[in-house]
């Protein structure tokens, strides 16, 4: 008995020193409990307790502001630690739609390393705060975005015509009236796209201005007019033109806009789709920048272990973290990159209710409005360049055959509208140029005649009239069986199967292709690429005659009812 | 094993107790300390350091037309706001009886859980209520007010 | 007017009222507790057999039950687990929200903003486990001592009853976090619950007869892991389980005093020697009355001819060993509790099973199994093993070793033996298996039928029958067989748990150490 005794008392006294212990752990020397305590608002020592942004119809409840408690609602100024300093504006108040919706983390969590989600198994870890503006991508699914280049001329426009004078714009310029009477001259452009502005809004800007010459010839040489009179003349068509699209988009977020735009003008949508648009060699990304830290291999990762810093490695060089991937390395610049990870990160879905979507995703989903311009120049940079060649020039990555030249005019004289329609519509099926219709790869008819029409204007010839029929070739099936053999097969394989050159044994090209278009390109060849006229007298090789050539095509033609 | 040993005292007889067992005394209210301790560690549990309602500071845009006198209740929230010359002010509309949710009616405020009545300025009129119904606090910003409905207010100030 | 004077004796009720009123807390406590201060044996006595939650013990108790190795107090500390469960479990219910779309979300708020909560989640959590193992350390104690013999043998059955109860409300509980952990670990264990289909397939009887289709629909309300598996899951854990074992348990302890306390040699007052004068007053007297209700109960009972000999009195000595081993397992509870959160991981996601998905560690014996074949590792292997243990009492019929540890026909040298063959044995077929694979690896096409009849569980099974068959015929003992089967298994479930809890990766491969799973 007297050792059960001895036990009884020990093991009581060593309970209520672990409980004493972890009462204390809890009321006393939790993190956030330092932070608040560190705090002093305007009177005196703040109120040491947990806060929280609750917001039902989102099923948030985060408790960051537990720390950053300057950004709750309400919360007085505090001063001290960094971590308590008021959130800038960004447009959105965290108190109405949380800090999680834009940021990621754990919002339920208190503790730092939890709530920021640097715990192995948390999927969405914070944004990092470099990348900040990706969190916009949650909802802003849909941010309407020109291409670099227009981007470019807007910005300079932006600046050679001195808007900046007295305009701010993402943190730049904009100055201050006299004497500090009335705030800025001009209001700050930031996130003129996001509110919307008059489409006439440039004849007002004029309008107030000759006022102001009236106002100042009224009143006999007085600065009345001020800034309005003489900062700014009148604009061209095209800087208005290139003004006009950049403010739209300016929503607060210059550089996710601008990093949505590289990824558009680098053409990577040829092989990626993202919210069902794109191309299918490449994952589809609609998605990526929620992808579970978790379950990434970070074993050839350099950097920083987290999302942004896989994808970094992986536009330097993708297939040594992704084993036998299939993307091309891209030869991008570091800036480059750094603005590919950032709209890759800006790739997620918040799941809020559609009450809460934003005005771009509704446009985009319930109106069908497109997030880039529809020109065929965008289309045509967004959708082809990547394997074609910003100009229709082809393009050769290595380790892969090389992807025809669709600019060739050679290729345009003889390729009809409905032969490129269709061939873009369908695809070339088992090869990887992907079908673009709408059901498969998201464009619509029109989208797609607009980038027939470019294609055209890139090789600055019009179709050549044909007046034969579309089957009109008659030649000598074993004859060209045999000269294909002998001037064919080297680049377009044994069976036609493809290699150096194109697939000639593919029922899309057979079905859409005329005959004047096969024997066509044979004898011109594609001038500028390693397909040679064969009617022209060469060194290397025999010049094939326009009889022996409709032998060759009537060969190809064999290929057609080929299963 | 019997033993009859007159010595030895009878099971009949009480068992003395050693008055001094001190490590028995110790053990027993040590386990009780202990006890205590963890009651008074879970009675701390059922009483929520956070409530799963949202902030009762808010922000809300009046309506540009809103007419004088006229309540606006922003949804989900349980105040009056009202505009007049004078500025903006926020009544309460919870019942200081019962807590029942009033409704604005010509002449202010109408309970319909006990029949309480308040004048526009949430004053009793009539029934159970043992209290006006308080002012809350009002900061206007620009075309926005924060609310603060922990806060109260004497009533007439307008913001 | 004249003024009437009270009658004597109303006067004299309303002082006997404030009389009363005065004496009122002192006769609540004497009505509370009768008998006075428990301070003499009899008192005591009283005070025992007087308290609802106290009569469960008699009075007196066999100076050998006291003994630290009698029971390692494992019975007290499995109660004293289940107790802590209830308690915290109780508590845990103030927040939790039993509903796919907030569960989750509930056990943040229990971790992270609930006073005490986080704390209260890891000692439920860990008293959980802790009740697991002492319930099966209970078990092999009341085997190796042989507690299970008549007049026992019932017990023996509440007991597996006991326990497979426990393993339940642990399983239930492992969903109601609804993290990725819990929803494929269910998902297995509903699956396993599906696997006699692996066999009613195999012989083409699913279409009218699809018993496991049937036990998986039951036990989750639909095909796939849902809200309706979770509130069946919540059900089950806080109400038709907890009420199930409380029942059972209340049998199991009052078949204990049925059934003559607990088990002891039947020459333990000779082993015991003279008493020590700490453990005094003993009672030694011959009995001069009879304990029972000898005049109405025909036949004989555990409990008859045995007088209160060498016996001290349970107050305050077995009390104290109670409270001991319940304090002790509190403060281990709470000692893990402190060193280990209970895990949380990210929210459930259908789509994305957990690689590896591992069960609960006590079933992750059964998931190694099945790994080979659903229904023998999930069904077949369990039902044999339970079976067998339910008939042990029934077919041991000896009398020799009863109460000591390892009693019987070849005692020690025979555990050890076994211990042995049940190691060596599991750890050759797991090595077999895991260095060259098993059938299908084999024959890629073969029926899985073959497979069901013929993997490294049933293997081991029919090896371990075999080597306890041998042991009956060997020792000419049943109970020696019994000795070596139990044994076996015990090692075999050793054996298979940890390699399912360490050595197991993802696709269930076979790695030395985590560290070499691939993407860490």
């Amino acid at each position: 008995m007297q050792a059960n005794k001895h036990l009884l008392l020990w093991t009581s006294l060593v309970t209520l020193a672990l409980l004493v212990f972890a009462a204390a752990r809890e009321n006393v020397f939790k993190e956030w409990r330092r932070v608040q305590s560190a705090a002093s608002g305007p009177a005196g020592p703040i109120d040491v307790h947990l806060r929280q942004v609750v917001v039902p119809t989102l099923a948030v409840a985060d408790r960051c502001v537990t720390c950053h408690v300057g950004m709750a609602a309400g919360e007085p100024v505090v001063a001290g630690d960094p971590t308590l300093k008021r959130h800038p504006e960004v447009g959105h108040d965290p108190n109405v739609m949380g800090c999680t919706a834009c940021h990621a983390g754990q919002g339920r969590a208190t503790e730092k390393a939890a709530a920021h989600g640097d715990v192995h198994f948390w999927p969405t870890p914070m944004i990092p705060l470099r990348y900040a503006d990706a969190g916009c991508g949650g909802c802003h699914t849909h941010i309407a975005v020109p291409t670099v280049d227009r981007l470019a001329a807007g910005e300079r426009a932006f600046e050679r015509n001195d808007c900046l004078a007295c305009h701010k714009l993402d943190g730049r310029g904009g100055t201050l009236r006299p004497l500090g009477a009335g705030g800025m001259e001009g209001p700050d452009l930031s996130f003129v796209g996001a509110r919307a502005f008059r489409a006439d809004w440039y004849d007002a800007h004029l309008a107030r201005r000759t006022e102001a010459r009236g106002a100042r010839a009224e009143s006999d040489g007085e600065a009345r007019g001020g800034a309005w009179d003489d900062s700014f003349g009148p604009l061209s068509r095209e800087d208005r033109d290139a003004l006009d699209e950049f403010l739209r988009s300016r929503v607060g977020a210059p550089k996710l806009v601008l990093a949505k735009a590289t990824f558009n003008s680098l053409g990577c949508r040829g092989c990626h789709k993202i919210a069902g648009i794109g191309g299918d060699d490449g994952p589809e990304l609609t998605l990526e920048g929620a992808k579970d830290p978790g379950r990434i291999d970070f074993m050839h990762v350099r950097g920083e272990h987290d999302l942004a810093g896989w994808l970094t490695e992986h536009f330097r060089s993708p297939a040594t973290l992704v084993p036998g991937s299939q993307m091309p390395v891209l030869s991008l610049s570091e800036p480059q990159i750094d603005l590919l990870v950032r709209y890759m990160l800006s790739l997620r879905r918040a799941s809020v209710p559609e009450a809460w979507w934003p005005k771009d995703r509704v446009r985009a989903e319930r109106l069908g409005e497109r997030e880039f311009a529809v020109d065929g120049a965008t289309l045509y940079g967004s959708f082809c360049a990547a394997c074609h060649g910003p100009n229709g020039e082809g393009m050769r990555y290595p380790g892969m055959p090389a992807f025809p030249a669709i600019g060739n005019p050679d290729f345009l004289a003889v390729a009809s509208d409905e032969f490129l329609t269709s061939t873009i519509t369908h695809g070339r099926p088992g090869r990887r140029m992907g079908a673009w219709g709408e059901s498969s790869g998201g464009l619509r008819a029109s989208e797609i005649a607009t980038v027939v029409a470019h294609l055209r204007s890139l090789g600055g010839v019009a179709l050549e009239p044909d007046a034969r029929a579309p089957r009109w070739v008659r030649g000598d099936a074993a004859e060209g069986a045999r000269l294909y053999a002998a001037d064919c097969m080297q680049c377009h394989g044994a069976k036609g199967e493809g290699g150096e050159g194109p697939a000639l044994a593919n029922a899309a090209l057979l079905a859409n292709a005329t005959d004047t278009y096969l024997f066509e390109t044979i004898r011109r060849g594609r001038r500028g690429t390693t397909m040679l006229g064969f009617a022209q007298p060469s060194t290397v090789r025999p010049s094939l005659a326009d009889p022996e050539i409709e032998s060759i095509v009537t060969f190809l033609r064999s290929w057609e009812n080929q299963p | 094993m019997s033993s009859n040993d007159p010595a030895k005292p009878s099971r009949l007889d009480p068992e003395p107790v050693p008055r001094r067992d001190f490590l028995g005394k110790a053990s027993l209210w040590a386990a009780a300390a202990t006890g205590v301790f963890a009651t008074l560690g879970i009675a701390r549990l059922p009483k929520a350091a956070v409530l799963s309602s949202p902030s009762r500071k808010f922000k809300v845009t009046l309506p540009e037309n809103l007419p004088e006198g006229q309540a606006f209740v922003p949804p989900g929230r349980s105040v009056a706001l009202f505009r007049d010359k004078e500025g903006v002010h926020a009544v309460s509309i919870v019942c200081t009886h019962l807590g029942c949710i009033v409704k604005p009616s010509a002449t202010g405020f109408d309970c319909p859980c006990h029949g309480s009545r308040f004048a526009a300025d949430g004053a009793v009129t009539k029934g159970p209520a043992p209290a006006p119904l308080p002012w809350r606090k009002v900061t206007v910003d620009g075309s926005d007010c924060m609310v603060d409905e922990d806060a109260s207010v004497p009533p007439g100030t307008k913001a | 007017m004249v003024v009437l004077a009270p009658p004597p004796e109303q006067h004299g009720a309303l002082r006997r009222f404030f009389a009363n009123l005065r004496a009122t807390p002192a006769r609540v406590k004497d009505s509370a507790f009768r008998g006075g201060k428990p301070d003499t044996d009899r008192t005591r006595s009283t005070f025992v057999f007087g308290n609802v939650f106290l009569h469960l013990h008699p009075v007196r108790t066999h100076r050998w039950s006291l003994r630290w190795t009698a029971t390692m107090g494992l019975g007290i500390a499995s109660l004293a687990a289940f107790l802590i469960t209830l308690i915290t479990g109780v508590l845990l219910m103030f927040y939790y929200k039993p509903h796919p779309a907030i569960a989750y979300d509930s056990m943040k708020d229990i971790a992270f903003v609930v006073p005490t909560g986080n704390l209260i989640r890891n000692i439920h959590r860990w008293a959980a486990n802790v009740m697991v193992l002492t319930v099966i350390l209970h078990m092999a104690r009341a085997f190796y001592t042989g507690a299970y013999r008549a007049p026992r043998e019932f017990n023996w059955l509440i007991g597996m009853g006991l326990l497979v109860l426990t393993l339940g409300l642990s399983f239930t509980g492992y969903l109601l976090p609804w993290d990725q952990l819990a929803y494929w670990a269910i998902t297995i264990g509903a699956n396993i619950a599906q696997s006699p289909r692996e066999v009613t397939d195999a012989l083409g009887l699913t279409e009218t007869f699809d018993i496991g289709g049937l036990q998986k629909l039951l036990l989750l309300g639909s095909d796939t892991v849902g809200e309706e598996a979770l509130i069946r899951f919540y059900l089950l854990h806080v109400m038709i389980l907890p009420l199930g074992l409380v029942a059972l348990l209340s049998v199991h302890f009052w078949r204990i005093r049925k059934d003559g306390g607990l088990v002891r040699p039947v020459d333990a007052d000779r082993r015991l020697g003279p008493v020590h004068a700490a453990d005094y007053p003993v009672f030694t007297e011959e009995p001069r009355k009879t304990y029972q209700l000898a005049a109405v109960v025909r036949g004989k009972s555990g409990a008859v001819a045995r007088g209160p000999e060498n016996t001290v009195p349970s107050m305050p000595h077995l009390f104290y060993a109670e409270l001991a081993v319940t304090m002790l397992t509190i403060a281990i509870c709470v000692a893990l509790a402190l060193v280990s959160d209970a895990p949380l991981k990210e929210l459930a996601n259908p789509q994305v099973p957990e690689n590896p998905a591992k069960a609960p560690w006590y079933f992750l014996g059964l998931q190694e199994l099945v790994a080979y074949s659903a229904f023998m590792g999930g069904v077949g292997i369990p039902g044999i093993v339970l079976l067998g243990l339910g008939l042990i009492p029934y077919l041991d019929r000896e009398k020799d070793g009863t109460g000591e540890w390892f009693g019987g026909p070849g005692g020690k040298e025979l555990v050890l033996q076994a211990l042995f063959v049940g190691f060596g044995a599991a750890l050759a077929i797991e090595a077999f298996a895991i260095r060259y694979g098993w059938l299908r690896e084999w024959i890629p096409d073969i029926p899985q039928l073959w497979i069901t009849v013929f993997n490294p569980g049933t293997v081991l099974t029919a090896i371990y029958a075999a080597y306890s068959i041998w042991l009956v015929k060997r020792h000419q003992s049943t109970r020696a067989g019994a000795l070596g089967l139990f044994t076996c298994f015990l090692c075999g479930f050793v054996l298979l748990t940890v390699v399912g809890v360490w050595f197991r990766g993802p696709n269930w491969d076979f790695y030395w150490s985590p560290s070499d799973w691939p993407g860490h």
